[in-house]
């Protein structure tokens, strides 16, 4: 049924990642752990997954003497995000 | 540590697409301080020097040199702006670009301005008028046009009509000020720059603090 749906993206918690990043330039960890109402753990495993798979960037600076890890979606991400919104939408055949 | 993966149907995933698209718009909320400090500002400048036109006295500086000094608390504004900041948006960017490309033409315009009332010195019009007085005239109007545009263009960005009414009423007030005396125009100068920052700054702050307000509620 779901055969043509991205596997990386068809997973709560990376989706609602990618949704969160498909929307702004760029995003801080806690601030998409806010909104996501997920475990810095369980976040920090999705995102990696996100990273490896090329879909986000992930950049680790200091503010104020804090560790700083900052998530922006790439251009391949992007992609990705938008063929999964089209297939799904093909599947509820609102295309 | 991860938790077990939750299978979603289609419609559990566009609605969880569109639900965190909808958080990342609530999270964006400007604080209103820069345009409430440059409204005032102008206005103020305007207001003083109608006061000096009016009453013919001169302040030992030019009143209109605020505007470069209070370029050092926007500055701190701005950092302290980006230090809070968890997210940044592309309406954030866009922005930032458009309020410092309109803050390098005011400055430019400034020295254009200058520039030509230092070329024109000793020039008379046809009326017999010194040029320097007769270009002091359409001074205003090119400010009040430059206004409008930054200020409009946020307005429609922002989807908040305040803005973009005030840019509007710029440009009107530019049209008007081409037609009417330097007393006029730094009257509308003033008006301008209450209702499009000023008044526009009030509302963006009180919205910012009960959205702050809010969200320290939620998470109590």
């Amino acid at each position: 049924m779901f055969k043509d749906l991205d596997p990386i993206l068809h997973s709560q918690l990376r989706l609602a990642v990618m949704s969160l990043l498909i929307s702004v330039k760029e995003a801080e960890f806690t601030f998409i752990r806010e909104k996501t109402n997920s475990t810095a753990g369980n976040l920090s495993v999705q995102i990696q997954k996100l990273k490896d798979a090329g879909y986000i960037d992930v950049t680790k600076q200091f503010k104020d003497n804090y560790p700083l890890t900052v998530c922006k979606i790439t251009k391949q991400g992007i992609k990705s995000f938008e063929v999964y919104v089209g297939n799904l939408q093909s599947y509820l055949g609102k295309v | 540590m991860t938790q077990p993966e939750k299978q979603l149907t289609e419609k559990e995933s566009l609605d969880l697409i569109a639900k965190m698209i909808n958080k990342a718009k609530d999270a964006c909320h400007d604080t209103g301080i820069s345009a409430m400090m440059w409204g005032s500002l102008i206005a103020i400048c305007a207001l003083v020097r109608l006061s000096e036109l009016q009453f013919d006295y001169r302040l030992p500086f030019d009143i209109y040199l605020l505007t470069f000094v209070a370029v050092i608390p926007q500055i701190y504004f701005s950092i302290k702006a980006k230090k809070k900041r968890k997210v940044k948006t592309y309406d954030d960017a866009f922005m930032d670009s458009l309020w410092m490309g309109f803050g390098i033409t005011i400055f430019l315009m400034i020295f254009i301005t200058n520039a030509l009332f230092n070329a024109m010195e000793g020039y008379k019009d046809p009326a017999g008028h010194t040029a320097v007085i007769t270009m002091y005239e359409f001074i205003s109007p090119l400010f009040l046009l430059l206004y409008g545009m930054p200020t409009f263009v946020t307005g429609v960005s922002m989807k908040f009509k305040p803005m973009i009414f005030g840019g509007i009423l710029c440009w009107v007030c530019c049209l008007i000020a081409i037609y009417t005396p330097v007393k006029v125009d730094l009257l509308l100068t003033a008006f301008s720059a209450v209702f499009a920052w000023l008044i526009p700054g009030i509302i963006m702050e009180k919205d910012y603090r009960n959205a702050k307000l809010e969200l320290a509620v939620a998470n109590v």
